[in-house]
């Protein structure tokens, strides 16, 4: 009999060592295919990853979308109008044209995301997405100036100017919208 | 002696003739240098999942078949650096990452003023820039090169233009996330890349090209407008081991130009891809010498052209591609 509960024992771990292994090799299969150096997954992919965010700063984050997607797309507007004007038309009343509502939508924008309600966390990033319409409001301001006197200075300034809010608004999207840009 | 002369005047013409054939022939040789030219890894955009990047190629689990059996890749960001004579040119420029775009997810960036140092130039030496297209992530760092004169179709500015102004709200937006583009008409044009472009028009330094331009004597952009956005172009380079096209995201993958599948599909029309993938094959004879802006495989001997590489700033790789006669090699 003991000969018995020896084999029985011996059929157990075989079995448990058995089930082992073929969990292993379930688990090991994706990483075991073939891949180039090149096509490996690498170790360092989400070491990165931003912190989630709370439900109030969410609620913010959403709010700030409605403008920032207008404001993206104003701000590289405001880029067209200047490179027409440069390389197309030599035009400054239609720069102007395309300037005043650009003006007023980064006027109108500061105004709205400096009200809105921001959770105490968010509130250093609310401040930089307000100065950043402000710039963008102020270098309307100087393609305008420039509309009416010339003075090709202006438009250095308000490049300038339209560089570093953009630089800021990139500055919120790393920590509301961390993925706006995709590998293209 | 008549007869004679008569004679020897059609043997004096051909002689004549040739003689100006082999003048005119070694001074258009002079004049279409051979041009020297690497690759910098700009960065790597890690784990991408295979089938974004190359429908044909999406990973199916448990499959064994080698075109689905990868479940991601890492996608280098490849920038071309061409010396023709005292000429240095850039094709493609990256982006820029900073504490304001991180990208998390990529690695290996370093800036390419030092990415140049590594390989002995001078960001300040370069003289031309030809962007393949103007998305953010191939037309970033224009203002870390001060002298470059920039390359852009106005077909590629008109069709931004275009989409910016259009009235649906999804057609015309620049950002992805959350819930707003990812292939449509104007994604990917980042306000800043965009700014980045127009300091190079307001300072003079760029040339808006119609189609087809020869940018110094055998270095030729060409169109391939849809092959992955409304104006993307290629560049011909005449180099020692025959011509080279450089193809940006037209050419994102060397792969896929050489088992002809698509790949990098955003503003795209893939049957303009393949034409461009065609007119690389026209150009160079073949696929081995077409210059890919994302192939995983590269700097590796499974992309031959790149196999000459190694492993430079911030774990970002660099590749020789070619060396015109007396030009030193730039590899440590």
């Amino acid at each position: 009999m003991p000969g018995g509960r020896s084999l029985l024992l011996a059929g157990v771990v075989s079995t448990l060592a058995a089930i082992t292994g073929a969990a292993w090799l379930h688990e090991a299969r994706p990483g075991s295919v073939v891949q180039s150096a090149a096509q490996t997954v690498s170790p360092q992919a989400g070491k990165l990853q931003p912190p989630a965010l709370t439900a109030d700063e969410e609620r913010f984050a959403t709010a700030l979308w409605a403008v920032h997607r207008e404001a993206t797309r104003s701000a590289v507007t405001m880029s067209f109008a200047g490179i027409t004007y440069q390389a197309e038309d030599r035009d400054a009343r239609a720069l102007a044209r395309k300037i005043e509502p650009l003006a007023k939508f980064f006027h109108d924008a500061e105004m709205q995301v400096r009200a809105m309600s921001a959770p105490p966390s968010l509130s250093k990033t609310q401040v930089q997405y307000v100065g950043a319409m402000a710039l963008y409001a102020g270098a309307a301001a100087e393609m305008l100036k420039f509309t009416e006197d010339g003075d090709s200075q202006r438009l250095g300034v308000a490049h300038e100017m339209d560089v570093r809010a953009s630089e800021d608004m990139l500055r919120v999207g790393e920590v509301l919208w961390p993925g706006q840009y995709k590998p293209h | 002696m008549r007869k004679r002369a008569l004679r020897i005047r059609p043997f004096a013409l051909t002689a004549g003739i040739a003689a100006l054939a082999c003048l005119f022939g070694a001074a258009a040789q002079a004049q279409q240098p051979i041009c020297s030219a690497w690759l910098i890894e700009s960065s790597r955009f890690m784990n991408v999942p295979f089938g974004s990047f190359m429908p044909d190629r999406t990973f199916v689990p448990g499959s064994t078949k080698p075109e689905s059996n990868i479940p991601s890749v890492d996608l280098p960001v490849n920038v071309g650096v061409i010396k023709c004579g005292s000429e240095l040119i850039l094709y493609d420029t990256g982006w820029k990452q900073q504490d304001y775009l991180k990208m998390t997810g990529s690695d290996h960036w370093a800036p390419l003023a030092d990415q140049l140092k590594a390989l002995g130039f001078n960001a300040a030496d370069v003289t031309k820039v030809v962007i393949g297209h103007a998305h953010w992530d191939h037309a970033g760092q224009l203002s870390d090169l001060p002298n470059a004169v920039l390359y852009v179709q106005r077909e590629e500015l008109k069709a931004i233009e275009w989409a910016l102004n259009y009235p649906e709200p999804h057609i015309r937006a620049i950002n992805s996330d959350p819930g707003s583009c990812n292939r449509t008409p104007a994604c990917g044009y980042m306000p800043l890349t965009m700014e980045e472009v127009y300091g190079k028009v307001l300072k003079g330094k760029a040339v808006i090209v119609d189609g087809e331009a020869e940018i110094l004597p055998g270095v030729r952009i060409h169109p391939a407008f849809r092959a992955h956005t409304a104006g993307s172009q290629l560049l011909e380079v005449p180099t020692s081991i025959g011509k080279l096209v450089f193809g940006s995201d037209a050419f994102s993958s060397y792969e896929g130009i050489r088992d002809w599948m698509t790949a990098n599909v955003q503003q795209t029309d893939t049957v303009q891809q393949f034409l461009a993938y065609e007119k690389c094959y026209k150009i160079t004879g073949g696929y081995n010498n077409c210059v890919s802006a994302h192939e995983p495989l590269s700097y590796t001997d499974k992309y031959p052209l790149t196999k000459n590489s190694w492993v430079a700033l911030n774990g970002g790789r660099m590749a020789e591609l070619t060396l015109a006669p007396g030009e030193k090699s730039r590899k440590p």
